[in-house]
């Protein structure tokens, strides 16, 4: 097959020398831009996160991260944690089928960094502990972020979150999953989360 | 693939005699392009965005070898397969090929117009292969057998309804079902089964980062990230003009895109895949099927810039109402309309003429393709290669001739009724009878302007002028 | 100043009112006017169809007309806008350059050239729809364009709104096209009319008793399909009013 390829790649290399209209002179690369909002403050992030269909999960006095998970989840049975402040009921390294983690009712990952212009969180296969597929198969998603990795918009991430150009895959979720292909109606937790909570910690 | 030029028109008029179904096409659609205002106007860069993703886009285009070079090489470094495509059929075979080697023969794969465009599927599943769509829209397409309707919201074109029919034949729920929730439920059953016993995962890929050899995948539902890493086995389909240079520059792309498409911030699920997942394989197929062909067109390369968000098609008022089905291509509205005559000139011929060249399209694309003027230039282009029918070009050569003859235009139309007798037949039945068919005539004047301004400027004038003599 | 006057073929044929009071108009502002009487149609209908070269007699023959003035001034802003952006079957000579650059709509020879901004005949005590053809928003850039998010701006408005008497509608989709497009109207009849319904709809909705633009071609269009369809409203060229019609 690489010969095959190989010259599949040639040929459709030599077309673009051979063929290409525009000239390369003509169009210089635009330096990196930084345009917009760069407010990065967690006002900002809650208010973003709300209208993608996520939720902030504020900790009631005394209250610890996993007494507020199981207030927000009253049935919850399978607490599926991939963070140490989170006992749980099993941890995400023990997942060992993807039916198991299609069980779970909520999943508590730790995100690396959080954006205030979209309200999304940055979750790679280090803080997922490489199990990439189990948190989406997972019916409710909560995410503890802290207030000091956000950043304001897209630009500032891409330029200053190293994790872009590190990370195997990495997923900014902004808000739950979602839907809006019939008769467009929004609906949320479509084939992914049902929801998305983010904890201050 | 039939070589017949698309009966727009027709296929169209039958879309607008639903009222139910036109009417929230048409609604639905523009609520998107509201949204997309909304964002546009909360945001004071919105321009300097467009035109700075305008710019990215052409200097990629422009350096195209290099930068698909660049991306090659970081990419197999991270131990990523990349493949290379020429056309659809090439694509579909190493599609079979990867498959034949793992002995996999079920995908799951999440929506790319390009695996459709390659026809992968018709290819596929007579081999044995099956091939399910996980997105809720592009289901619903794959389960009626029609192509997706539009970019971003394939099954735009449909009612509950409608959905509830097709999910009542293929999931057994309730033909009667009109709440979008339960329909939404019904597929997520339906597809956990499918997605944890899938072999393979297929998605497409919106942005190829040279600079890293990264790949970005954005979608709305989670089933592009379900399907990729579920699986061991991750094939990701591309054109080989999603690149961008750099990672930075995605900052653009990944604010314009949502925004423009749905007015939403940005999507759920903004992707970037960079190396095969721990244990798995992960192959890139960089597919041509024409594109390296239209970056030698000087007057539609510019069309390689677009990053498919649909915003010509939820703006433009002929696409509202036409139905995307009416297209017959997997790319439809007014961004179709000039990239399918580059597949094919003669079947997709129609529709550079679907469109009343209004340019809404080209304000609110955010790569700022001009793509109401695409649109004129491929109707000289085709006109030229005698791609239009025979008798619009003889109606337009006499018309050409009558009205570079003052006298004989003015015999012509010295009256409606000397005007009846003397057009010819046919020129009357293509053009005054389509034209009644749901409007009427103007109404008969007493006289045109040319005799008005000859009795009343002309003669008096020369009755002044008489007068001053005398 | 010279202007040569350019009546388009279907407003000679259907709305010589228009054409009448474009002239009135002009010369009401003091301006010498010209109507060559060998002129016929200014290319666009072959242009458009793709047959751009079954254009070249009809603009050639629009050069020999047109030449001789200094500016060129026609109620119809498409027209212009092909003589402007696409009038290239014949040979760019100076003569043809000098033709298109010089050719303008009416409502922006008066706004832009002339620079009148009163019209004291003018009276019109009607709630109007201004219906902004295509060709003027967004080739000859009369108004602003929605799509772009730009500061308000709307030359035939700010001429209408030295009009006594005149009020304005404001329909859901100011901007959005009326679906005459030329040829299109026929080729594609059904989806054109569609839109042309509910362009009409949506002016009578807002409260519009009359239509005016500065396109006869998207009214003709409109009218027809709002008498198809019962919607009871009128139309009139923005001419008619600056020139002083009542009704």
């Amino acid at each position: 097959m690489s010969d095959e390829t190989m010259s599949a790649r040639d040929v459709i290399m030599q077309r673009l020398k051979e063929k290409k209209s525009p000239q390369e002179g003509a169009y210089p690369l635009p330096p990196v831009v930084t345009l917009g909002d760069q407010d990065a403050s967690p006002e900002r992030f809650e208010a973003s996160l709300a209208l993608m269909g996520g939720r902030m999960l504020p900790l009631q006095d005394g209250e610890g991260i996993e007494q507020a998970i199981k207030r927000a989840f009253p049935e919850l049975r399978n607490l599926c944690t991939a963070v140490p402040e989170v006992e749980g009921t099993l941890r995400i390294e023990d997942l060992e089928t993807h039916e198991q983690a299609d069980k779970v009712d909520v999943m508590v990952v730790r995100a690396a960094f959080g954006v205030a212009e979209t309200g999304g969180v940055f979750l790679s296969e280090v803080e997922l502990k490489d199990h990439l597929a189990d948190v989406h198969l997972a019916q409710h998603l909560i995410v503890l972020l802290s207030k000091d990795e956000l950043v304001g918009n897209m630009h500032n991430a891409y330029q200053q979150r190293s994790e872009f150009r590190t990370a195997g895959y990495g997923v900014l979720m902004s808000g739950p999953s979602a839907t809006a292909d019939i008769q467009g109606v929004l609906i949320r937790g479509a084939q992914g989360v049902r929801s998305l909570s983010v904890i201050w910690a | 693939m039939s070589n017949r030029p698309v009966p727009h028109a027709k296929l169209a008029a039958e879309f607008l005699e639903d009222e139910p179904h036109r009417h929230f096409h048409d609604e639905r659609l523009w609520d998107m392009r509201q949204k997309r205002d909304e964002q546009m106007h909360i945001m004071p860069e919105w321009q300097e965005l467009r035109e700075q993703a305008s710019r990215l886009k052409e200097h990629t285009l422009a350096h195209l070898p290099q930068y698909l070079e660049q991306f090659e090489e970081n990419a197999r470094r991270n131990g990523i397969h990349v493949h290379w495509a020429r056309d659809g059929a090439e694509h579909n075979r190493i599609v079979e090929k990867i498959l034949k080697d793992h002995g996999h023969s079920s995908i799951i794969k999440s929506k790319s117009m390009i695996t459709d465009e390659c026809e992968m599927r018709e290819y596929l599943e007579p081999k044995g292969v099956s091939v399910t769509e996980t997105d809720l829209g592009e289901r619903i397409q794959q389960l009626d057998n029609q192509l997706p309707s539009h970019v971003v919201v394939p099954a735009v074109q449909k009612l509950t309804t409608d959905v509830a029919k097709t999910f009542a034949k293929y999931y057994n729920t309730d033909p009667n079902i009109d709440d979008p929730h339960a329909l939404a439920e019904a597929q997520r059953n339906a597809a956990r089964p499918v997605l944890l016993s899938g072999d393979t995962g297929m998605t497409g890929g919106n942005f190829l980062v040279a600079e890293t050899g990264s790949f970005v995948v954005c979608t709305n539902e989670g089933n592009a990230d379900l399907s990729a890493n579920l699986p061991n086995l991750h094939i990701a389909t591309l054109g080989i003009e999603r690149l961008v240079p750099r990672m930075a520059d995605l900052g653009v792309f990944i604010r314009l895109l949502s925004r423009s498409a749905l007015g939403s911030p940005i999507t759920q699920y903004t992707t970037h895949f960079r190396r095969p997942k721990k244990g798995g394989e992960m192959h890139v197929i960089l597919v041509d099927n024409g594109r390296s062909e239209r970056l030698g067109m000087d007057d539609f390369w510019t069309s390689l810039k677009c990053i498919r968000c649909g915003a010509c098609m939820n703006t433009c008022p002929v696409y509202r109402r036409s139905g995307g089905q009416s297209y017959g291509s997997v790319y439809s509205g007014p961004i179709g309309a000039i990239i399918d005559p580059t597949f094919n000139a003669r079947k997709f011929s129609t529709l550079p003429f679907a469109s009343t060249m209004n340019g809404s399209c080209t304000n609110v694309c955010p790569v700022k393709i001009d793509i109401h003027e695409q649109l004129y230039k491929w109707r000289r282009v085709l006109a030229e290669r005698h791609e239009i029918p025979f008798v619009k070009r003889e109606i337009m050569k006499m018309a050409g001739r009558l009205l570079a003859q003052p006298t004989m235009y003015r015999l012509a139309i010295s009256g409606t009724e000397v005007a009846l007798k003397t057009m010819p037949r046919f020129v009357l039945y293509n053009y005054l009878n389509p034209w009644g068919k749901h409007r009427e005539l103007p109404h008969p004047v007493k006289e045109t302007f040319h005799s008005w301004y000859k009795k009343n400027r002309l003669n008096r004038t020369k009755a002044q002028h008489e007068e001053t003599q005398a | 100043m010279k202007i040569g006057l350019f009546i388009p073929c279907y407003m000679d044929a259907f709305y010589p009112q228009t054409g009448i009071a474009t002239l009135e108009l002009l010369e009401k502002l003091g301006q010498e006017v010209e109507y060559p009487m060998d002129q016929t149609c200014c290319g666009q209908p072959m242009a458009n169809s793709g047959c751009n070269r079954d254009a070249k007699e009809t603009e050639a023959l629009f050069i020999r007309n047109f030449s001789k003035y200094d500016v060129i001034v026609s109620p119809s802003g498409s027209c212009v806008h092909h003589i402007r952006d696409n009038f290239d079957a014949i040979e760019q000579t100076d003569e043809v350059r000098h033709v298109r650059k010089n050719t303008y709509e009416l409502v922006e020879f008066i706004h832009d050239v002339l620079k009148v901004r009163e019209f004291p005949w003018a009276e019109f005590p009607h709630k109007v729809g201004l219906h902004n053809s295509c060709a003027t928003l967004r080739s000859l850039r009369t108004a602003s364009m929605s799509e772009l998010g730009e500061p308000f701006f709307s030359k035939p408005k700010t001429l209408l709104s030295a009009v006594k008497g005149i009020s304005f509608a404001a329909p859901r989709r100011p901007d959005e096209c009326c679906g005459f497009g030329g040829t299109y109207s026929v080729t594609e009849e059904a989806v054109s009319a569609r839109m042309g319904l509910d362009k009409v709809t949506d002016h009578h909705d807002a409260g519009a008793e009359y239509i005016v633009s500065a396109d006869t071609s998207c009214m003709m269009h409109q009218q027809g399909c709002a008498e198809r369809n019962g919607v009871p409203i009128r139309f009139i060229h923005i001419a008619e009013i600056l020139n002083g019609a009542r009704a």
